[in-house]
């Protein structure tokens, strides 16, 4: 766990996986279906695309809502998720997750205005 | 040739006597019309006794020509017709609907002999011919009355008559014997041996012969030609050089159309003025009345449909009220002999090429046969592809009301008083979008029950984000009765209602007119906001970075609406100049110095009681008295509000204090930052800058 953290872990949706295979990613996306072994859970990005996610141990609760997944993608392109984040509802304004899409390919495609890549151990 | 032509019929046409499915030879076709126009073709057709040239075929026909399938020589069955009257009595075959029963190469050549029908007087056919120029437009191959006569007479009368039926080519008839002339002279006025007429006609012709006849068909001919032929003036065709404006005036007149056959609107055209239309009113704006320079007047318009398009209608004046009870939307009219002009773009949002204008002659007649007139033709954009319209586009929607705001009044610049009320629509899209309902229909909208609500004819704007404005010419339907409305209705009872759907219309606050208008702190300074003779308005979001502590309160009148400063008569009374008074007591007044910064530049406002209010999060009074009694208090407040961003609202002005000039900036209104609406201007000015 401490290894991923200090690697920089670009925001990313689903047609992105691809290129990330093998590297530690931060996924945010709305949970749609979680698999009855529990540790694993599919969730939709901003386009609407799905992506799955794979635990190391199972959910112990009910996961719903949208929610913030960083891990490594795998090479079928799943995330094995070394940890995960609920962003809650009741508070705040509500996440705009198609404008959360909108501006992570912004990031994408001006890697030039947004050069996240600075490694974060400094 | 095994196909026997119907004979009599060409004769029968020509004196403008009903033939039902007469079967005719094609010897020659002419296209007519102004180049920029879509093209007619004039026919001249024969019946194996005469040939009749004042033929016109029906656009909806041109394919035919166009795609090689009607030739000379073919043999064709004309399956519906009409005859057009010209006003000197010519008479004008259009064709409608024709079957080709025999190919030219079938039937081997011309059969018969056709003589070619001309009216009596074959000089008078000349002049005919000019008015069949306008004919040009329709086809009817008119020109050749007449000029079948032409021939006979002198060259140049007769010629006069040939020459019309076709402009330029075959001199229609021209050489009244030969006939076969025309054939052979499709173009450009195949100089008929015998009558120079034909050949000449033709825009050039030299026509010796008959300048006019010939010529009338296109047009051009029209002029150089002597006219006396006086080409079809009937022929309403475009071309119609003729100076009579044969639309108008063109012999239509003549005819007594019956309402009995409807023309399909797409059709329409300001070179056929015999016509009736059979249509649905789908839009009927309210009356309006102008008055500017020239004088005053009303108008009103409305929209019809039928099965082949639509057409905006206006009546002014004494037609507004002629009509304006009469036409109910909804309901189906016959409707003829109106005026035909270009359509101005910039008053409607219908595709037609063409409006109307109604005059006094014109004629609306209550329908009862509604069969095939669509109800609305509406063209629905589904709400998350608003997006992806320009600004300032017209378009339909459809949608559930999912709530409606209260009527509001608002005073426009003019100084006029309107209702407005907003609506929110969503679809099966899951997109809402606001609609804005102004006037009357403001007023009378009923939201109960979230109603399936469609709207045509209204203008996407970019204000906040995407919305619609409802415009003097749109129509809104509450429940209509159409197919989308139903399904809309199902889908929204099934799953819509509890859709959390995004708004592309964000952020209501700070909005209306000048108060959105964006920019950074840095164009204060760029654009020298202030100098020009009016305050400059403008919104920015800014982070405080600092508040003037020292003289942020003072005490001011106590008497309402009065806030100005009170002296402190050291007696226990407070005197207030303005009102000429003393007070025992004061209130609180804020007047706060703050700095403001984006990442830009910095800049220094003031903010009165109600903005400083909203920044500090404490009334001027509950500050008096912290200031007062509890120091580290005091100080708090002004540190809790440092560093905090909102959405400002200011005014920038240059004023003079004590001789010298410097902009100031007052804060008008602070609100909340949403940051939604941010994110997507940002984005959108993003897109914008990397194009």
């Amino acid at each position: 766990m401490a290894g991923i953290l200090d690697v920089p872990k670009p925001r990313i949706n689903c047609s992105m996986l691809s290129q990330h295979i093998n590297r530690a990613v931060c996924f945010v996306g709305r949970v749609e279906k979680v698999y009855p072994t529990g540790k694993t859970f599919s969730v939709s990005d901003g386009e609407g695309n799905n992506a799955t996610v794979e635990l190391n141990e199972p959910l112990e609760e009910e996961l719903s809502g949208i929610v913030e997944v960083i891990g490594m993608v795998s090479n079928k392109g799943a995330i094995m998720a070394t940890t995960y984040d609920v962003l809650r509802e009741d508070k705040g304004t509500p996440f705009d997750l198609e404008l959360y899409n909108e501006a992570v390919k912004l990031i994408h495609d001006f890697p030039q205005h947004y050069p996240f890549e600075v490694a974060a151990s400094g | 040739m095994s196909v026997r032509l119907t004979e009599g019929a060409v004769e029968a046409l020509f004196k403008g006597v009903e033939v039902n499915n007469p079967m005719l030879q094609l010897l020659s076709i002419r296209q007519i019309g102004a180049p920029s126009a879509s093209p007619r073709f004039r026919l001249m057709m024969s019946d194996g006794q005469h040939s009749l040239s004042s033929v016109i075929l029906a656009t909806q026909l041109n394919y035919l020509i166009e795609q090689n399938l009607l030739v000379p020589n073919c043999v064709c069955l004309l399956k519906k017709i009409i005859i057009n009257t010209l006003a000197d009595g010519r008479h004008v075959v259009i064709v409608m609907d024709l079957e080709i029963l025999q190919s030219a190469e079938e039937t081997g050549g011309k059969i018969g002999n056709p003589t070619p029908c001309s009216a009596d007087g074959k000089n008078s056919s000349p002049k005919k011919v000019s008015s069949s120029t306008s004919v040009s437009a329709s086809p009817p191959s008119a020109a050749v009355p007449g000029t079948s006569y032409s021939s006979s007479n002198t060259a140049f009368s007769a010629s006069g008559g040939r020459g019309r039926g076709f402009t330029g080519k075959a001199p229609v008839n021209a050489s009244p014997m030969k006939a076969s002339p025309m054939k052979a002279s499709p173009m450009k006025a195949s100089p008929m041996k015998a009558s120079p007429m034909k050949a000449s006609p033709m825009k050039a012709s030299p026509m010796k012969t008959s300048p006019m006849k010939a010529s009338p068909m296109k047009a051009s001919p029209m002029k150089a030609s002597p006219m006396k032929a006086s080409p079809m003036k009937a022929s309403p065709m475009k071309a119609s050089p003729m100076k009579a404006s044969p639309m108008k005036a063109s012999p239509m007149k003549a005819n007594s159309a019956s309402p009995a056959k409807a023309m399909s609107i797409a059709n329409l055209n300001p070179y056929q003025s015999k016509w009736t239309i059979r249509a649905r009113v789908t839009n009927k704006s309210n009356i309006r009345t102008w008055s500017n320079s020239r004088g005053e007047g009303k108008l009103f318009s409305f929209e019809i449909v039928d099965e082949s398009g639509e057409i905006k209608i206006t009546a002014f004046n004494n037609e507004v009220d002629k009509f304006f009870s009469l036409v109910e939307q909804g309901k189906v009219y016959y409707i003829s002999k109106a005026t035909l002009k270009a359509a101005n773009k910039q008053y409607t949002t219908l595709k037609h090429e063409y409006e109307m204008t109604l005059h006094a002659n014109s004629s609306i007649v209550p329908c009862d046969d509604i069969q095939g007139v669509p109800t609305l033709n509406c063209d629905f954009v589904p709400i998350a592809e608003l997006e992806n319209r320009d600004k300032d586009a017209i378009i339909d929607l459809i949608g559930v009301c999912k709530s409606a705001e209260d009527v509001s009044r608002i005073t426009t610049k003019s100084s006029r008083e309107v209702s407005k009320r907003e609506l929110s629509l969503i679809d099966t899209t899951g997109k809402v979008v606001t609609v804005t309902l102004w006037g009357d229909e403001a007023e009378k909208f009923d939201s109960s029950g979230q109603p399936v609500v469609a709207i045509k004819g209204a203008r996407l704007s970019d204000f906040g984000g995407r919305s619609l404005s409802a415009l003097f010419s749109s129509t809104v339907m509450v429940n209509p009765d159409i197919p989308e409305a139903f399904r809309l209705r199902a889908w929204y009872d099934k799953e819509g209602y509890a859709l959390d759907s995004q708004s592309l219309t964000e952020t209501r606050s700070s909005v209306s007119g000048s108060r959105m208008n964006w920019k950074m702190l840095s164009d204060v300074k760029s654009e020298s906001m202030g100098h020009g003779e009016k305050a400059d308005y403008f919104s920015c979001i800014a982070t405080v970075v600092y508040i003037r502590k020292e003289n942020c309160l003072y005490q001011a009148c106590p008497s309402a609406d009065c806030n100005k400063k009170v002296i402190d008569q050291q007696n226990g009374l407070y005197r207030c100049e303005k009102c000429n008074r003393d007070f025992p007591n004061f209130k609180y007044r804020l007047l706060l110095s703050a700095n403001l910064a984006d990442f830009g530049d910095n800049q220094w406002v003031t903010c009165f009681q109600e903005t400083a209010e909203v920044l500090l999060g404490h009334s001027a009074e509950a500050l008096g008295q912290l200031r007062d009694t509890d120091e580290d208090a005091f100080d708090e407040v002004f540190q809790k509000a440092t560093f905090r961003t909102h959405i400002f609202k200011n005014r920038a002005k240059l004023e003079t204090y004590n001789d010298e000039c410097r902009v100031k900036v007052t804060v008008l209104e602070v609100l909340p930052v949403n940051h939604r609406e941010y994110s997507r201007r940002l984005l959108s000015n993003i897109h914008k800058l990397a194009s």
